[in-house]
């Protein structure tokens, strides 16, 4: 990645670090409970966005259904929490273990096709196991799975009672931010730069010795982890899950937050989700109607300004570095 | 023998006829579709939001005292315009970058969650039904069918051919396929590609509307009822091969007889997941659909 | 020139492809010789290109096999081809346009690093790194290695395209009309940097500039109409009486 971007990246992580370190004390003062919670939510709503801007963004493919994969975890997590033991551990680590298996598995089904039709394939696979989750009485139909336990994470330290909401804010910011720095890592290595490739000019890289199926594999095998992990936080912050966490409008929403963050920079999709979270918490004091607004600063950045605001910022720098963009 | 006679006209031959008049309604909403693909490679996600559009713009004016059958011109009156509109000052606007296909989606994309959360705060949130224009029923083989199903059947039928034959039959379909085939060609050669873009997304629009008019009597008119359509519209267009008209006529029809007879034996909750995974299979063995683009004929 | 006695590092039997009705290549036959560099000359639409397209694996043959080194690769996927020592240029320029030149070379060496060495860091990848930096060096790209590679000059790009294919040090290269859209200056010193390369590596060349050919080349392979017309040294070719008329007709 060249230097300007890294350093707008960089700048972009610190900002954001500090803002939340301000704000978690803010919090901590007032002692709202109500703002954790929806500072939590938007962190995992970032997670499952930072799946998406690895598909998008870095290798190119828009998944229009990485919902799936987040409900998936979801459930999974609900279940085990509530069914088995309430650990943290059991409920992630299964969840990791579980979404690697679906996510490759659907993988199969997901990359025999490219471009527009990779699009339509992830939407109707997402639709499937979210019309199935709906019809299912065993997984709550419509009206999910309620009563998961609270929890209280062991570690050698003690206890981490999620049910306290500063707590777990810190507990899903450690874990996002392992999601986070796991996937920049990946992007340094010489697999990363084999995702930009697909994504600069798939049908070059079998001409330099690279089939182009398996990474773009691994990618979304990792996508669907990443998403699965996220979702798997969710029933330890709200007590259910829904149906709804699989459905179209979850998976549009993650794809809203990546274009309207910077895609293929990882850190706009984070961003991104705070912002949406806050301007839908705030236009939501004095309207119900938040998705028009959404809607339509979604449509002014696809039109004016498609690589988001991380992404100017980006080129702004670079501009001013005299670097070619 | 009777028993077999009896089974097939009072269980499958209404389960027939019930899903060809669906079938019918759903290849009107994936022609547009399709033709705007065909033509522009662009995947309109705000389709199903049009045919919503002319829905909702019919429970307005029949609620204005107008008659059905003005209503029935005017909705598609009103929408051309406005898809030229969208066509011409959204889409165009990002149709020459490089990820073309995928800004196009999201852009359609972004119009359908702004469409649809306005119909929420025009019309309110909860269904609405508009009186059904013909009613009555016909006698026919020993069953009653609802009038106005036979009605929208006859008259889809005749749109579609009416689709068919302009695009296949007339000089402006000429001019359409042409610049599907070739753009820079066609431009080279005088045909004014812009305009052709701009008129052919307004069809497709107008044509959604138009279906929104004469579904909106039998299902009722809600914000989310173009999301819970295009999916199957979107399933046919795949299955028939993007940009396909002969494709998305008989993938329509296989599917939603498919639709309507498997829900004699499984619950009709699983009608989506099966039609869903004909289409994974579809575009596992022939990742292009069964048919190609329009521009092979 | 004579003939190396050698066993041929390239071998074509039989090769054809058919597109319906139409033949775009129909049954050719011929052995690219060990070292040195052997040219396909043809009229537009001789096949040439889709000749070089079945023996780099982007298609398929209807009929016939490709056997390299010793061993049929008819089966073989373009990736498993490279990584035997068969790599191509494209005769338009097809690179990784977003990506810096510097990234264009690194991924085109990575071939050179342990598969595990994918998953760790890039500066861990040193091998990779030292063949990127000579490439550089020695193609006159170092000055350009943070530029993306859509913003190179068209020759810029064009030795871009070289330095990849070359970057996997390959037994043949098979190049796909280097010196395409090229001004003329550019062309001779393509015309120089080929012969280098030949020094080490067989190079198999498309090319449209006769000129440049004869003098380049051992041997001449001349297609037309998707078949094979006849093959030589360019002396011989250029007394064939038959390529005179298929190929030189215009030329006094």
């Amino acid at each position: 990645m060249a230097d300007a971007a890294g350093r707008v990246i960089r700048r972009t992580e610190y900002i954001l670090l500090a803002a939340t370190a301000i704000l978690f004390v803010v919090g901590l003062m007032a002692g709202d409970t109500f703002f954790f919670r929806l500072a939590t939510e938007s962190l995992i709503f970032g997670g499952l966005a930072l799946a998406v801007d690895l598909l998008l963004g870095i290798v190119g493919l828009l998944s229009l259904g990485q919902a799936l994969y987040f409900g998936f975890g979801a459930y999974v997590s609900a279940l085990l929490l509530k069914e088995v033991a309430p650990s943290f551990w059991l409920a992630t680590g299964a969840v990791l273990a579980a979404s690697a298996v679906v996510g490759y598995l659907s993988s199969f089904i997901a990359l025999r096709s490219k471009g527009v039709y990779f699009a339509l394939i992830t939407f109707g696979l997402a639709q499937v196991a979210a019309k199935t989750v709906y019809n299912t009485r065993e997984l709550g139909a419509s009206d999910g799975i309620i009563g998961i336990p609270i929890v209280v994470i062991g570690t050698p330290f003690g206890g981490l009672d999620t049910a306290n909401a500063p707590v777990f804010f810190l507990v899903t910011l450690g874990v996002i931010a392992l999601l986070y720095g796991l996937t920049k890592y990946l992007l340094a290595t010489p697999m990363g730069g084999i995702w930009h490739a697909v994504r600069a000019n798939e049908a070059r890289l079998p001409f330099i010795g690279f089939d182009t199926l398996g990474p773009k594999r691994a990618a979304f095998t990792l996508a669907a982890m990443i998403a699965a992990v996220s979702g798997a936080l969710y029933p330890m912050l709200r007590g259910f899950v829904s149906p709804e966490l699989l459905y179209f409008s979850t998976s549009g929403n993650a794809v809203v937050t990546v274009v309207l963050g910077g895609v293929g920079t990882l850190i706009g999709p984070l961003f991104g989700s705070a912002l949406l979270t806050g301007l839908r918490s705030v236009i939501g004091t004095w309207t119900e109607h938040h998705q028009i607004l959404i809607g339509l600063i979604f449509v002014a950045v696809v039109v004016l300004a498609p690589r988001g605001i991380v992404g100017i910022a980006i080129e702004r720098a670079k501009r001013r570095a005299g670097e070619q963009i | 023998m009777t028993a077999l006679f009896d089974s097939l006209q009072f269980i499958y031959a209404p389960q027939i006829i019930n899903g060809l008049s669906i079938g019918v309604a759903v290849i009107l909403m994936a022609l547009g579709l399709t033709i705007i693909f065909g033509l522009l490679d662009v995947i309109n996600m705000s389709h199903g939001e049009f045919y919503a559009a002319g829905a909702y713009l019919s429970v307005t004016l029949l609620g204005l005292d107008l008659s059905f059958w003005l209503v029935l011109v005017l909705v598609p009156v009103i929408l051309f315009p406005a898809g030229f509109l969208i066509e011409r000052y959204l889409i165009q606007r990002v149709f020459h970058h490089r990820d073309r296909h995928i800004l196009t989606l999201l852009l359609t994309f972004g119009l359908a969650i702004v469409l649809e959360d306005a119909y929420r705060l025009v019309w309110g949130a909860n269904p609405m039904r508009p009186e059904t224009p013909i009613s009555g029923a016909t006698e026919f083989l020993g069953i009653y069918f609802p009038q106005y199903r036979l009605f929208l059947m006859a008259f889809g039928s005749l749109l579609i051919l009416g689709v068919w034959w302009v695009v296949y039959k007339t000089p402006a379909g000429a001019i359409v396929r042409a610049a599907a085939y070739d753009r820079d060609m066609s431009a080279s050669l005088g045909v004014p590609v812009k305009a052709v873009y701009a008129l052919t997304f307004a069809f497709g629009v107008a044509l959604a509307g138009l279906a929104g008019v004469l579904l909106a009597p039998i299902y009722s008119v809600f914000p989310t009822m173009g999301k819970d359509f295009i999916l199957l519209a979107f399933t046919v267009v795949i299955v028939g091969g993007l940009g396909s008209i002969k494709g998305a006529v008989i993938a329509a029809l296989l599917l939603t007889q498919l639709q309507s007879i498997s829900s004699l034996f499984i619950s009709p909750v699983w009608s989506d997941p099966l039609v869903f995974g004909v289409m994974v299979l579809v575009l596992m063995f022939r990742p292009a659909g069964l048919f190609g683009g329009f521009k092979n004929g | 020139m004579n003939e190396p006695a050698a066993s041929p590092i390239l071998r074509a039997s039989g090769l054809s492809i058919h597109f319906g009705a139409l033949r775009a290549v129909d049954d050719v036959s011929f052995d690219v010789p060990r070292g040195g560099i052997t040219s396909i000359i043809g009229p537009n639409g001789a096949g040439k290109s889709t000749l070089f397209n079945l023996l780099s694996g982007s298609l398929k043959p209807s009929a016939g096999a490709v056997r390299f080194d010793g061993t049929d690769i008819t089966a073989l996927p373009p990736a498993r081809r490279l990584r035997r020592g068969l790599a191509r240029s494209f005769q338009i320029t097809n690179l990784f346009f977003e990506l810096p030149v510097r990234e264009n070379l690194r991924l085109a060496c990575q071939y050179y690093e342990p598969r595990v060495k994918l998953w760790l860091p890039v500066a861990r990848n040193t091998r990779a790194a030292d063949r990127t930096e000579q490439l550089l060096e020695s193609f006159g790209l170092g000055k350009r290695a943070a530029t993306p590679a859509g913003a190179l000059s068209h020759g810029e790009q064009r030795r871009l395209e070289i330095a990849v294919t070359l970057a996997s040090q390959p037994k043949l290269l098979l190049l796909d009309e280097p010196t395409q859209g090229m001004s003329h200056g550019d062309t001779a010193d393509t015309e120089k940097l080929i012969a280098a390369l030949a020094r080490d590596t067989t190079v198999l060349l498309i090319e449209h500039d006769v000129d440049l050919v004869m003098g380049l080349s051992n041997r001449v392979i001349v297609m037309a109409q998707g078949r094979k017309l006849t093959e030589g040294t360019p002396a011989q070719v250029r007394g064939n009486a038959e390529v005179q008329a298929a190929y030189f007709g215009d030329k006094p």
